[in-house]
C-alpha cells in the first residue's frame, strides 16, 4: 500500500475568498527566461534573463563546465555565454546563482546551426522576417499572433522546418505552417512535430508559427530551425530534454544500440520473425497499425523480463507487449495467452488533479514495458509488440526497442521536492530549486522503479554538499517504493554552492550497486494546476545552495546531536530544540513523521513559539523492529513572511537620493532659463531625466516596501534527522506457575 | 388513367379462424393502437396497456391484450363488451379517440378472433414473407390520382390483398398525397417522387414519375456524367432546364460555395475580362488550392463532429479538432482516411487531434448512432429499442454495429475531462437489450466478423465502411455534398438513405457515388466534377416552364448565405473586422473553431449557425425570420460595419476617383458584377444628395457623401441579391 506522502492542511475559506492572498511556499529563486534560449556551438552569445525572486545576481551557470558566463557590464540581466566548439548538440540546464542561492533550472539548447533572434514584430506577410536555411531563430509568442518568416526555396530541394518548444521548457504548443508566398497555407503541422517539404518551385516561401490557441507571453518562447534535409531519411529534430519517465531508462550498463533489428513483413503469425533469447532488437511501429511477431522457444521454468523502451525515448507511443503460445494439432494452430505487458506502473500513486493533490504530481512510471513471463511447458511461443496509439498513425519515427533478458535485479531512482495539498482547492506545483535558508530542513521523496524483481532495502545518500549542509536519506525500505531525502543547512551557515550528487546503494545478488538519482522538477512555478498543466522534467545536475541572506522561519532539531536508543516495545522520548525565527498564525503546528517505520506514528501539536518540546513516540504501536532508523518531524504552518527586509532602507536612500538630484536639477535649470538658452534646454533635458528616474526609484521603493510587509505564507516544515536505535526488548522474566 | 380497386376484404376465409399475428395485429396497427404516441410508448405505453412499435413484436402484444391487466382487456363471453373493443370504438372513454368504428369490418374481425378463443396462431400458419405494391413503379400527370394495390405474400405461396390494411406516406408531400386506402394524388409539381408502403413489418415502395411535359427543345453542352442523367432525367419529364449563368453569377456561386465567400473586387475584374476557354474550371481549381476551400468545409464538418465548448478548458481540444480537419482537408486526405483517423483514433488529444471525437461522444450508443448517421446516411436510433420502422434493421444489427465500440479503453490524462482512447485487448461482442445474447461486431446486413482480441476492431469497421462495394459510405457523402452545392439532396434528407425513401435520379446517384469511390474517396474530384458540371452552372432564374420543379436541378436554386459566410460577406463589403475571442484579428467567421462565438456573436446566432449538439446538418437553420431581417436593417454591431472608420464607405467617398467608378466599385464587391446605366444613375443621385446631421444642420460634403456611401452599402447589404447565393 502507498503511504499519503503529500502533507495536507486545513486552510480555512476566509483565506480562499479574501484578497490577501496567501502565499504558497517561501519564495525560491527561479530563472524564468533566457533569450535566446540557446547557441551555436563554438560561438558567444549575449543572453538576457528575466527571473523571480532573484536578486543580486552574481553569475549565470551551466549544467556543462563547458558553457561559461560573463556578466554584461553595466547591465543587470544581461551576460555573455561562451559555448566551446566541442560541446555536444544537447539541452543543457542554465541557473543563476542569486541572494536566495542557486536558482530553477531554464533549458539551454547548443546546436551546430548559427542562430539569430527575432527583434521585431513580425506578424504579417508584408512584415515576414527573413530567415536564411540554416538557421535556427530564437523568438518568444505574442497572444493572438502568428510569427512569418519568409526564406528562399530551390525547387526539388528538400527542407526540414522544426519548432522546439516543449522539449526546451516552453508553454508553446507549436503550429507551424508552411505557405506560399502571399500566405495561402500548403502544409501543417499542429502536434509538435516538423514540416519536411520539398519546394515544388524555385521561390519566397513563407513559415507561420503560432500557439495552438493562439496564446502568448514570455513564457512561450521557441526555436526555430531551418535547415536543409538532404536525402530521405526523417527531417532533423532538434534536442528535447527528458520526462520523468525516463528516470528508469536505459537500464545500467545497456549497450548504446540494440545488437539486432526487426525485419517486416512480420505482422501476421506466419510472418514472425524467428529469435533466440535473450534479444536486444530495435525495430519501429510504422506504418499504422503495425504489429511486430516473432517466435522463439523456451523451457519449462524459465523466467525471462520484457522490457520495451519508445515512450522514454521522448516518442508519444504506448507500447504493449503479448506473449503467446503456439501449439500446432492436426496442421491447425491454437494460441495461448501467456503474459500481457502494458505500462510501468508509477511508483507512488500521481495526483489525480482532482480538488487537490492525492499525490505527488510527477509521474516515474511509463506507459512502456517492463515486465515478466513464465514459461510452464517447453515449445514455441510469440511475442507481439504494438503500438496502443499506432492504430492510425504512420510515423516511421515512432521508434522502439524491445529487451528479452534473464532476470537482472536492479533499480532506478528518481527525486523529487515533496509538494503540500491543500485542502481549499489550492494547486501549487511550484518549481523548487535546492536553495535553502539557514537553518532550513527540506524533504525529498526519492521513488525507485525496481526491475526483474528486485525488492531489497535502498540506502539513499548525498555527496559534495556545500559546507553547512547535510544530508540524511530515509530509506527505501525492502519492497517499498519510495523513501525520503532530507537536506539541510545548519543555522550558521554561510552562503554556500556546489553540484552535489544524490546516490541510492543496494546489494543485489551480494554485490554493492550504486545508482544515481535523478532529480526532477517543475519546469515552471504553476500555481493552480487546474488552470495550467503542470510540466515535470528530469533535470541535468543536482546544483545546492546555502544562502544566508535569510534563515528559515523555523528551525527544528533534537536538543542533542545523537543516536536515541530505545527496546522494542518501549516509549522513546526525543527532547527538541525550536527556534522560531517568524510569528506563525494559529496556536500550534500539528507534527507527522517520514521514514520507514516511523511514518504511523500518532499526530501531536507542539504549540507555537515552544522553544523545547520532548516528542513522545509510542514504539508499541509502531511495532517496530529492532535496527538502526533514521526519520525526521514534519508540519505545515503558516508564517508572517517578509521578502527581503534588507533591501527597504537601501532602495529608501536610493529614493532619496533620485529625490535630491531631481531637486538639484530643477533648480539648475531654473536658474540657467534666465540667463542662457541653450545650457537651460541641455539642463531641462537633465532634469526630466532625473525626474525619470526619480520615478523608476519610487516606483521600485513601493514595490520592495510591499514584498517585504508580512504576508501569510504556508510552508512544509521539517525537522533535521533524528537517529534512534532500537533495541530487542530484554526478555520479560519467566513467570513461575505457582500451585 | 387506370384505377385500381381496393379489395373490399382480405381473403380471409370465413371457416378458418382467425389469427392473431396474420389477422388481428395488422388491424391494430392500421388503427394507429401500436404507433409510438400511443400504446407504444417506451416503457409505460398508455395506461398500463403497451405494445410493441407498430406490432414488431407480436408474442409480447398477444400476451398484453390477452393476459396482461388480469384478463381484462378481452371478455370472450360477450366479446363485444371486452375492453379492448368498447374503447378502440370509443364507446367507454378513449383518450386516444375512436379507432374503430362499430360494426364496420375491421370491428367485426376483432369481435370474431374474441368470440373463437383468441387464437395467437394457426398450427403451421404461413408466414408473411413480403408484400407487393402495384404498380412499383408508375408516370402520373400533375394533380391526378392513382390507386396503389398492396398484396400479401406468404410462405406457404398464398397472397392476400392487404390494401385496406397497409400504411402508406409519400416522401415528399408537397409533391404527392397518400390516402388511408392506398389512393395516391399527385400535386402540381413535377419530379419523382415514392409512396412508402407498410404492412406486417414488410416495407415497400412505389416509385412515381410526375411528368411536366414541356417541350424540351435545346440542352445545355454536356460537360461531364452529372450532366448526362440530369438532363436526361429533365428530358423524360419534360422540364426545360433554364440557360448557363453568365460569368459574374458563376464566379460569385463557387466562392461562396467553395470558399465560403465573395470573390473579390479584384479576383470578378480579373475573371470577367479573362478570355480563357477554361476560366471556368480554373477559377474552380483556384479556389479548390486555396486555404478558403479548407477552412470553409472544416466549418461545416467539425459542426457535424460535434466539436463543441462546454468549458473553457475545452479551448485545447476544440481547437486542435477543428485544426486537424481543415489540414486534412487542405492537404486533400483522403475521405477513407479522415473517417479511419476519426473512428480509429488512440492517444491524446494534443498529440492526436481526430481523438478529442471521442471526448465528445463518449457512449458507445451515440457513437455508433453518429457514424451510422453521419458516414452511412442510416439513421439506427429507432433500432436500438425496436425493429426500424421503415428499414430492414432489426435491433440485433444495432448491437453488432455497437460491438465496434465495445473494446474502446479509456485513460485519465493531466487534463481534466480528457481521456487518452486505446483498444482495450479483448474480444468486441455488445449485448443484445432485449435477448441478452453477446453480439459481435457485424457491418450492417453483413455476417459476423471474427475479430482477434488484439486487433481494434473500429478498424475492421472502417476497412467495411470504406470498401468500394459499400452500400452507404460513398453515397452518404455525395448525397451530403451534392446537397452543399444544389441546395436539395438527390435523397432528402440527406442522411436518411433507406430503400423505403429513394433518390429522386438513382442513376445519376449510383453514377456520383462510383465516381467518388473510384477516384479512392477524393473530396477535391468530387467538388470539382460537381462544380464543373453544367448542371451545377445553370442559371438560377426559370423559364416559362421550370419556375414549378423542386428537384430535378432545371435551374439552380437560390441559398441564403449561411451565418458566418454572411458575417464575413458583409465585413468584406463593409471593409471591417469582426473580433474574435482568442483568435489573431482578421480571423473570419467560417474559421471559426466552435460553437462557442456564437453566444459572443449575435449575428451567428440569429442566423442560424449550428451549436454542434447533434449530426444533423439540419442543426443549421436556414430559414428566414423576422429577426434575421431586422438584424440586418437595424442592429447595432450592422450598423458599426456600415460606419467603421477605414471602411469601404469612408475610404470610397475619399477616394481619388468620378463617382460612378466608386459605385462601380461598390457593385463589384457586393454582386460581384458590374452596376447597369440606372443603377449607377439612381445611386449617383442619391450619394450627392446634401445631407444635414440629427440636428438639421447641413453636413459638409465629405461628410455628406460618406453618409451618402453608407446608405448605399446598407441598401445593398439588405437585399436578396446580395443575401443570396443564387
Amino acid at each position: 500500500m502507498l503511504a499519503k506522502s503529500t502533507l495536507t492542511l486545513a486552510v480555512f475559506t476566509w483565506m480562499a475568498a479574501s484578497a490577501l492572498a496567501q502565499q504558497v511556499t517561501l519564495p525560491l529563486p527561479r530563472l524564468l527566461t533566457v533569450m535566446p534560449m540557446g547557441g551555436q556551438a563554438g560561438t558567444t552569445v549575449e543572453v538576457t534573463i528575466t527571473g523571480e525572486n532573484t536578486e543580486d545576481v552574481s553569475e549565470l551557470m551551466f549544467s556543462t563546465p563547458k558553457i561559461t558566463a560573463k556578466p554584461v557590464a553595466g547591465a543587470e540581466k544581461k551576460f555573455t555565454v561562451t559555448i566551446a566548439p566541442d560541446v555536444p548538440v544537447g539541452v543543457y540546464d542554465a541557473r543563476v546563482m542569486s541572494r536566495l542561492g542557486v536558482s530553477s533550472a531554464r533549458a539551454f539548447s547548443v546546436n551546430k546551426l548559427p542562430e539569430v533572434i527575432r527583434t521585431k514584430a513580425n506578424n504579417s506577410v508584408e512584415t515576414a522576417m527573413t530567415l536564411p536555411l540554416g538557421t535556427i531563430c530564437n523568438a518568444t509568442m505574442t497572444k493572438r499572433s502568428v510569427d512569418f518568416y519568409a526564406f528562399q526555396g530551390v525547387k526539388g530541394k528538400r527542407v526540414a522546418v522544426d519548432c522546439a518548444a516543449t522539449g526546451i521548457d516552453s508553454r508553446l504548443t507549436p503550429v507551424l505552417i508552411l505557405a506560399d508566398a502571399k500566405g495561402g497555407d500548403l502544409k501543417v503541422n499542429r502536434t509538435g512535430g516538423v514540416i519536411d517539404f520539398t519546394p515544388p518551385a524555385d521561390g519566397t516561401y513563407l513559415i507561420k508559427v503560432s500557439d495552438l490557441t493562439y496564446q502568448g507571453g514570455e513564457r512561450l518562447f521557441y526555436r526555430l530551425a531551418l535547415q536543409e534535409a538532404p536525402g530521405t531519411g526523417p527531417a532533423p529534430r532538434q534536442p528535447q530534454t527528458q520526462t520523468v519517465s525516463a528516470m528508469s531508462w536505459p537500464p545500467a550498463g545497456l549497450a548504446a544500440t540494440a545488437k539486432a533489428h526487426e525485419t517486416e513483413p512480420n505482422n501476421k503469425p506466419a510472418e514472425a520473425q524467428k529469435i533466440t533469447l535473450p534479444c536486444d532488437i530495435a525495430g519501429s511501429f510504422f506504418p499504422a497499425a503495425d504489429v511486430d511477431t516473432f517466435e522463439f522457444t523456451a523451457k519449462k521454468g524459465e523466467t525471462w523480463w520484457v522490457e520495451v523502451a519508445s515512450e522514454r525515448l521522448g516518442l508519444n507511443t504506448d507500447p504493449f507487449v503479448l506473449v503467446q503460445q503456439v501449439k500446432a494439432t492436426g496442421g491447425k494452430e491454437t494460441l495461448t495467452d501467456v503474459a500481457e505487458l502494458y505500462d510501468i506502473a508509477p511508483p507512488m500513486k500521481v495526483t489525480s488533479n482532482g480538488y487537490s493533490y492525492d499525490g505527488p504530481p510527477y509521474d516515474a512510471g511509463s506507459p512502456d514495458v517492463n515486465g515478466k513471463f513464465v514459461v510452464k511447458e517447453d515449445g514455441t511461443y510469440r511475442l507481439q509488440v504494438r503500438d496502443l496509439f499506432g492504430g492510425t498513425r504512420s510515423d516511421a519515427n515512432n521508434v522502439y526497442r524491445l529487451i528479452v533478458r534473464q532476470a537482472t535485479p536492479d533499480f532506478s531512482l528518481a527525486a523529487w521536492a515533496v509538494h503540500m495539498t491543500l485542502r481549499n482547492g489550492d494547486r501549487a506545483a511550484l518549481s523548487k530549486p535546492m536553495a535553502l535558508r539557514a537553518g532550513e530542513s527540506r524533504a525529498f521523496e526519492v521513488a525507485v522503479q525496481r526491475r526483474d524483481g528486485f525488492d531489497g532495502e535502498i540506502e539513499i545518500g548525498m555527496e559534495n554538499l556545500p559546507p553547512g549542509v547535510s544530508a540524511a536519506g530515509l530509506k527505501i525500505a525492502k519492497g517499498k517504493p519510495f523513501g525520503h531525502l532530507i537536506l539541510t543547512a545548519s543555522s550558521d551557515a554561510k552562503h554556500g554552492f556546489s553540484l552535489a550528487n544524490i546516490v541510492g546503494k543496494a546489494t543485489v545478488n551480494g554485490a554493492v550497486v550504486t545508482r544515481p538519482v535523478r532529480v526532477a522538477s517543475m519546469e515552471w512555478p504553476v500555481k493552480d494546476a487546474k488552470g495550467e498543466i503542470p510540466a515535470p522534467r528530469l533535470m541535468a545536475d543536482v546544483p545546492v545552495s546555502v544562502s544566508d541572506s535569510e534563515q528559515a522561519p523555523l528551525t527544528i532539531a533534537t536538543a542533542e546531536n545523537k543516536v536515541f536508543e530505545a527496546k522494542v516495545g518501549e516509549t522513546l522520548k526525543i527532547p527538541l530544540k525550536l527556534t522560531w525565527r517568524n510569528d506563525f498564525n494559529g496556536t500550534s503546528i500539528k507534527v507527522k513523521a517520514y521514514g520507514e517505520g516511523f511514518s504511523a506514528i500518532k499526530e501531536f501539536d507542539i504549540p507555537l513559539k515552544a522553544a523545547t518540546f520532548e516528542a513522545v513516540i509510542d514504539l508499541a504501536a509502531l511495532k517496530i523492529a529492532p535496527g538502526d532508523y533514521t526519520f525526521a518531524f514534519q508540519s505545515l504552518g503558516i508564517c508572517k513572511y517578509r521578502y527581503n527586509p534588507a533591501a527597504v532602507p537601501l532602495a529608501e536612500a536610493e529614493q532619496k537620493k533620485a529625490e535630491q538630484l531631481a531637486a538639484t536639477m530643477a533648480a539648475e535649470a531654473k536658474n540657467l532659463a534666465a540667463t542662457d538658452a541653450e545650457a537651460a534646454k541641455k539642463a531641462a533635458e537633465k532634469q526630466k531625466q532625473a525626474e525619470a528616474a526619480m520615478a523608476v526609484a519610487t516606483s521600485r521603493m513601493k514595490a520592495v516596501t510591499t514584498a517585504a510587509s508580512p504576508t501569510d505564507t504556508v510552508e512544509i516544515l521539517i525537522s533535521e534527522p533524528i537517529r534512534v536505535s532500537v533495541k530487542a526488548a530484554t526478555p520479560a522474566p519467566a513467570v513461575t506457575a505457582t500451585k | 388513367m387506370i384505377v385500381m380497386l381496393a379489395g373490399t376484404s382480405f381473403a380471409a376465409e370465413s371457416s378458418r379462424p382467425l389469427s392473431f399475428v396474420n389477422d388481428i395485429q395488422p388491424i391494430l396497427t392500421k388503427a394507429g393502437c401500436n404507433a409510438g404516441v400511443c400504446h407504444a410508448k417506451a416503457i409505460t405505453g398508455q395506461r398500463g396497456f403497451r405494445l410493441s412499435v407498430l406490432g414488431f413484436e407480436p408474442e409480447e402484444d398477444y400476451e398484453a391484450i390477452v393476459k396482461q391487466g388480469k384478463g381484462r382487456r378481452v371478455f370472450p363471453p360477450a366479446p363485444e363488451e371486452s375492453l379492448l373493443i368498447t374503447k378502440g370504438a370509443a364507446i367507454v372513454p378513449h383518450t386516444g379517440g375512436k379507432k374503430l368504428e362499430p360494426g364496420s369490418e375491421d370491428y367485426k374481425m376483432l369481435v370474431r378472433w374474441i368470440a373463437e378463443g383468441m387464437n395467437y396462431a394457426q398450427k403451421d400458419e404461413a408466414k408473411l414473407s413480403g408484400i407487393l405494391v402495384e404498380p412499383a413503379r408508375v408516370t402520373m400527370k400533375v394533380k391526378t390520382t392513382q390507386q396503389l394495390k398492396v398484396t400479401a405474400q406468404y410462405s406457404d405461396g398464398s397472397s392476400r390483398d392487404v390494401t385496406k390494411l397497409a400504411l402508406f406516406e409519400a416522401n415528399d408531400r408537397a409533391m404527392a398525397e397518400a390516402g388511408e386506402q392506398g389512393l395516391v394524388k399527385t400535386l402540381d409539381i413535377p419530379g419523382n417522387v415514392a409512396v412508402m408502403v407498410r404492412f406486417g413489418g414488410r416495407v415497400s415502395v412505389c416509385s412515381v414519375s410526375i411528368p411536366l411535359g414541356a417541350p424540351v427543345d435545346s440542352l445545355p453542352p454536356v460537360k461531364n456524367f452529372i450532366d448526362q442523367h440530369v438532363f436526361a432525367n429533365l428530358k423524360q419529364i419534360g422540364v426545360p432546364p433554364s440557360p448557363l449563368c453568365d460569368d459574374s453569377t458563376f464566379l460569385r456561386r463557387i466562392s461562396l460555395d467553395i470558399g465560403g465567400r465573395l470573390p473579390t473586387a479584384e479576383e470578378t475584374k480579373t475573371f470577367l475580362e479573362s478570355q480563357a476557354p477554361d476560366k471556368r474550371d480554373r477559377a474552380i481549381e483556384a479556389l479548390l488550392n486555396s486555404p478558403d476551400y479548407a477552412d470553409y468545409f472544416a466549418n461545416k464538418w467539425t459542426s457535424l463532429l460535434k466539436n463543441t465548448r462546454s468549458d473553457a478548458a475545452d479551448i485545447t481540444s476544440n481547437f486542435a479538432f477543428h485544426a486537424w480537419m481543415r489540414d486534412s482537408l487542405l492537404a486533400n486526405t483522403k475521405y477513407d482516411q479522415i473517417v479511419r483517423q476519426i473512428l480509429a483514433s488512440t492517444g491524446t488529444i494534443v498529440s492526436n487531434p481526430p481523438v478529442a471525437w471521442y471526448k465528445r461522444v463518449k457512449e458507445p450508443t451515440t457513437q455508433l448512432e453518429d457514424v451510422a448517421q453521419l458516414f452511412l446516411g442510416v439513421r439506427m436510433q429507432c433500432a436500438q429499442c425496436h425493429h426500424h420502422p421503415f428499414e430492414r434493421w432489426t435491433q440485433a444489427e444495432y448491437y453488432h454495429l455497437a460491438a465496434f465500440f465495445s473494446q474502446i479503453g479509456r485513460k485519465p490524462t493531466a487534463i481534466a475531462g480528457e481521456d487518452l482512447i486505446f483498444h482495450k485487448r479483448g474480444i468486441a461482442q455488445t449485448e443484445h437489450r432485449k435477448t441478452r445474447v453477446m453480439l459481435k461486431p457485424a457491418g450492417l446486413g453483413e455476417p459476423e466478423l471474427d475479430i482477434a482480441p488484439d486487433d481494434d476492431p473500429r478498424l475492421a469497421l472502417v476497412d467495411w465502411m470504406s470498401k468500394k462495394d459499400n452500400p452507404f459510405f460513398a453515397k452518404s457523402l455525395v448525397n451530403r455534398y451534392w446537397k452543399h452545392f444544389f441546395k436539395r439532396g438527390l435523397v432528402e434528407p440527406e442522411d436518411d438513405l433507406r430503400d423505403t425513401n429513394p433518390p429522386t435520379n438513382p442513376d445519376l446517384f449510383d453514377a456520383l457515388a462510383k465516381s467518388f469511390t473510384d477516384s479512392g474517396y477524393d473530396l477535391k474530384t468530387l467538388v470539382r466534377t460537381i462544380t464543373q458540371s453544367h448542371a451545377y452552372q445553370l442559371s438560377s432564374t426559370p423559364n416559362q416552364y421550370n419556375a414549378v420543379d423542386r428537384q430535378a436541378y432545371s435551374h439552380y436554386y437560390p441559398k441564403r448565405m449561411t451565418a458566418e459566410v454572411m458575417l464575413d460577406s458583409i465585413d468584406m463589403v463593409t471593409g471591417s473586422k469582426t473580433d474574435f475571442a482568442d483568435l489573431p484579428a482578421g480571423t473570419r467567421a467560417i474559421s471559426l473553431p466552435d460553437n462557442s462565438y456564437n453566444r459572443a456573436a449575435p449575428f451567428l446566432k440569429v442566423f442560424g449557425r449550428p451549436e454542434g449538439a447533434s449530426v444533423c446538418e439540419c442543426e443549421r437553420v436556414q430559414s428566414a425570420s423576422l429577426a434575421q431581417s431586422l438584424h440586418l436593417m437595424n442592429a447595432a454591431d450592422v450598423k458599426a460595419k456600415l460606419t467603421a472608420s477605414g471602411g469601404r464607405a469612408e475610404s470610397l467617398s475619399k477616394a481619388e476617383m468620378p463617382e460612378p467608378k466608386r459605385i462601380r466599385e461598390l457593385y463589384l464587391a457586393a454582386f460581384s458584377r458590374e452596376p447597369s446605366a440606372d443603377e449607377v444613375r439612381i445611386s449617383e443621385n442619391y450619394v450627392v444628395k446634401p445631407r444635414t446631421d440629427a440636428a438639421g444642420k447641413p453636413l459638409d460634403s465629405q461628410r455628406a457623401k460618406r453618409n451618402g456611401y453608407e446608405d448605399l452599402l446598407w441598401a445593398l447589404l439588405n437585399t436578396k441579391e446580395f443575401l443570396y447565393n443564387h
